[in-house]
């Protein structure tokens, strides 16, 4: 089968760079021991690489690799080089949660803690106007008594314990 | 050539941050609660009796105020223990042999502690009381006999 120069035309760069396959290398090399003009394309790959290879070799011989290696090495290292305190406040910097829609649920969360906490802080505060201490004082068996120091801030609760004492509940 | 997205990964480490943040907020609030709710208590166990005229050393905060209340000439620490009270959470002890002390926190106030103090001997409550300590007051509850004495509790509150 004959093969038309166009559709081998797309072949010839991948042939030109051994990056065919079988099939399409015995394709490409059928068509061109009976087409001159992709014979002729083909020569002036081959001349053009080679134009140009002589200058990039120059060029890269004059270029010191290892110092540009050295120097990106380097700035690798300085990079990692970071104190504890910069990796800590990189870790906690939240401002790219400005930028998305997370601080949505991070504020919900927020004013639901500061609400259950005013709720707490609030049911702490009241105190009572009057000196009393004991609210209640009960005994199944014993008599008891309350008495109350408010300069010593002292109050005593008695029980009289005992057989002999008189069993009510004061 | 295929075309990674950029920034996959940063999406990943940033949910891992904010759930992280997130944890570390409700658990350090939640911790900060329960040690805000709870009481220290300080009790101590004192032995009074007429017997001998010895008061111990560790009493002499408050020998003043059992001179001044009691007539007995001796008083000795038989015990001392730093309750911490959670509310709702009973705390019991012996305070001596045949007797248990129960303390619970039933109410916390910004200046007193609610406590509900129970002395229990054989399994009924010969005292049943509630009391409010605020700091730097003194509850004292006296009476049970000990030996040739009495003990005398005394609680009082830090928070």
């Amino acid at each position: 089968m004959k093969n038309s120069c166009s559709s081998v035309s797309t072949l010839l760069e991948k042939y030109f760079d051994l990056e065919v396959t079988d099939e399409e290398r015995f394709l490409a090399e059928g068509h061109l021991q009976d087409c001159p003009a992709c014979r002729a394309a083909l020569k002036s790959m081959e001349e053009l690489r080679t134009w140009m290879r002589v200058p990039v070799e120059e060029a890269v011989q004059k270029e010191d690799f290892p110092w540009v290696w050295q120097k990106i090495e380097r700035e690798i290292r300085l990079q990692k080089r970071r104190t504890w305190w910069q990796s800590l406040r990189a870790w906690l910097d939240v401002t790219p949660l400005f930028r998305r829609k997370v601080w949505i649920p991070a504020v919900a969360t927020v004013v639901v803690l500061l609400f259950i906490s005013t709720e707490i802080i609030l049911k702490k505060t009241p105190s009572y106007p009057d000196g009393s201490v004991v609210e209640y004082v009960e005994s199944q068996s014993d008599n008891v008594m309350v008495y109350q120091l408010e300069e010593e801030k002292v109050t005593v609760i008695w029980l009289f314990e005992g057989p002999e004492e008189e069993r009510t509940t004061t | 050539m295929a075309v990674r997205r950029s920034g996959g990964g940063t999406d990943n480490d940033m949910r891992k941050r904010v759930f992280l943040l997130t944890a570390f907020f409700v658990f350090s609030f939640f911790s900060i609660s329960t040690a805000l709710a709870q009481v220290q208590v300080r009790m101590r166990v004192i032995q009074a009796s007429n017997v001998g005229q010895n008061i111990d050393p560790s009493l002499k905060d408050v020998h003043h105020e059992l001179g001044s209340l009691f007539s007995f000439t001796s008083y000795r620490l038989l015990r001392e223990e730093t309750l911490r009270l959670s509310p709702n959470q009973p705390v019991t002890i012996t305070a001596h042999p045949g007797r248990f002390l129960e303390v619970n926190l039933v109410g916390l106030q910004k200046d007193a502690a609610k406590l509900r103090v129970r002395v229990i001997r054989e399994g009924k409550d010969i005292l049943d009381t509630q009391v409010r300590l605020s700091p730097g007051r003194t509850v004292l509850i006296g009476g049970p006999r000990h030996g040739e004495g009495v003990v005398i509790y005394a609680l009082s509150a830090r928070f």
